[in-house]
């Protein structure tokens, strides 16, 4: 089938700022960079704001999308849902934040929009199990979708502590960065390899999948211990390959997909 | 609930694509789209010893439709005879329905930029008649009904037929209504996920080479 990027970006964006905000909420246990919370928070708001706009370009009426509500059991509703309660934690967060209220309820808010941040991504590739596709039908599918998503999400969080939090202890976001890299290699690869890639291209995009969201950020989070000078560049870096092996992993999805039978021969 | 549907007796069939003409011609769908279709199975086996049908296909109107789970918005819906079928004005074009049809039987209408499928002509069943495809097909091999009448068309020619002809579509769990009749002396059924699956923008041939 046809690579889908209004899903491949929404799912990629929405992943990345669901992470990233479970990163802040982290940092109000742990009191690492206290001031990358608020201007994280917002990035973290501003990319699932993005990665949810970019779903609704794939529809031929938008016009028509507040019908979803109409089926609250189908998988577009679920990640509708979860992407509006991650936005609606992420600006209360920001407002105690702003209104210096109580870190206990501070805490509360954060982990309760890190869960649904958390869950986003693998409920985004959940929606995509069918029977009429055996190749997407596996819980390996959904499990690659979180956990590609996690090294997007803390390195695009070490990005912002790396401009506003300078001299900041990162050491324990290097380590995540350095385990999350490693399952997202594993989980990207157990998926594509138990569909099995069909061709040259979709094995291209294996490595770069496991190199780009895995291999790069468990690297640079190894660094991270021995160069904290180097944040910004090994955050950066992490980010952008991040990014592209969730894109990566995302359009193998796409391309791999062979159906029980299509009839009518119709490209999606 | 009702179970309409169509049943296909594909000993009598002849594929003279009538039906596919009358389905486009009543329902006005356009040219490269589809609500039944009729393909080429074969031929099969090695020469002199081969055989070939036909198959027409269109919406299973499956008792577990996967395509009215998937539909955030309804508009893949059965409605109060137990038919499924598309409310147009609901659809936001998620194709998502598409993705989840077992079979690639829902077509995109591209003027309206909306799915749509075969209704089983409810425009004319409601008024007493047959679907357009049933009235065309020159072999008497199409019937329509509620496969819950023992008095219905589809449930007197189901049980004339030898059990061991009586074929559905995969069922990957959706229970595909639409029952066909193929008997070995005519030709060996061929489930279509046993035909091996092409990609989807592949031409309909390898329905003709697989042997």
């Amino acid at each position: 089938m046809e690579i889908q990027w209004s899903l491949v970006l929404f799912t990629a964006l929405t992943g990345m700022g669901g992470c990233m905000f479970a990163c802040v909420a982290v940092d109000e246990f742990l009191g690492r960079a206290k001031a990358a919370a608020f201007p994280a928070a917002v990035a973290a708001l501003a990319i699932a704001i993005v990665g949810g706009l970019a779903s609704v370009t794939h529809l031929s009426h938008p016009d028509r999308i507040m019908g979803a509500l109409s089926h609250p059991t189908s998988g577009i509703f679920t990640e509708a849902l979860l992407v509006g309660c991650l936005c609606v934690c992420v600006v209360v967060y920001l407002v105690l934040f702003k209104r210096e209220a109580g870190a206990g309820a501070r805490k509360a808010v954060a982990v309760i929009g890190a869960v649904f941040g958390v869950l986003l991504s693998f409920m985004a590739g959940e929606s995509y199990l069918m029977e009429a596709r055996p190749n997407w039908c596996s819980q390996l599918l959904p499990l690659g979708y979180l956990l590609t998503a996690v090294p997007e999400g803390i390195a695009a969080y070490l990005v912002v502590v790396a401009a506003k939090a300078k001299g900041a202890d990162v050491a324990p976001y290097g380590r995540a960065l350095l385990v999350g890299g490693v399952l997202a290699a594993v989980g990207a690869a157990a998926y594509v390899l138990w569909a099995g890639p069909a061709d040259g291209v979709q094995w291209a995009l294996l490595v770069v999948a496991v190199l780009g969201a895995g291999v790069v950020p468990a690297a640079c989070g190894a660094l991270l211990g021995k160069k904290p000078e180097s944040l910004m560049a090994m955050a950066g870096g992490s980010l952008a390959c991040a990014f592209v092996g969730a894109v990566s992993y995302r359009c193998i999805m796409w391309l791999i997909t062979v159906p029980i039978a299509n009839l009518f021969l119709n490209v999606l | 609930m009702s179970r309409n549907c169509l049943v296909v007796d594909l000993d009598k069939c002849i594929g003279c694509h009538a039906c596919e003409v009358a389905c486009k011609n009543e329902n006005g769908i356009a040219l490269g789209e589809y609500w039944n279709r009729v393909l080429q199975i074969g031929p099969h086996g090695t020469f002199p010893d081969l055989e070939q049908y036909w198959l027409p296909v269109q919406c299973q109107q499956c008792e577990d439709a996967p395509c009215v789970h998937v539909c955030p918005t309804g508009a893949s819906y059965r409605d109060a005879d137990g038919k499924v079928l598309v409310d147009k004005e609901k659809c936001i074009g998620c194709k998502y329905c598409m993705m989840a049809c077992p079979y690639g039987v829902r077509s995109w209408n591209a003027k309206e930029k909306a799915v749509e499928k075969c209704t089983l002509c409810g425009q004319l069943t409601s008024a007493g008649q047959e679907p357009a495809c049933v009235a065309a097909c020159c072999a008497n091999a199409r019937f329509y009904g509620d496969l819950d009448d023992p008095n219905s068309d589809v449930s007197k020619a189901v049980a004339a037929a030898d059990p061991a002809s009586l074929h559905t579509l995969h069922d990957a769990g959706n229970k595909p209504l639409t029952r066909y009749i193929l008997s070995d002396k005519i030709a060996t059924w061929h489930d279509v996920d046993a035909i091996k699956p092409a990609s989807d923008a592949q031409d309909a041939a390898w329905f003709a080479k697989e042997a």
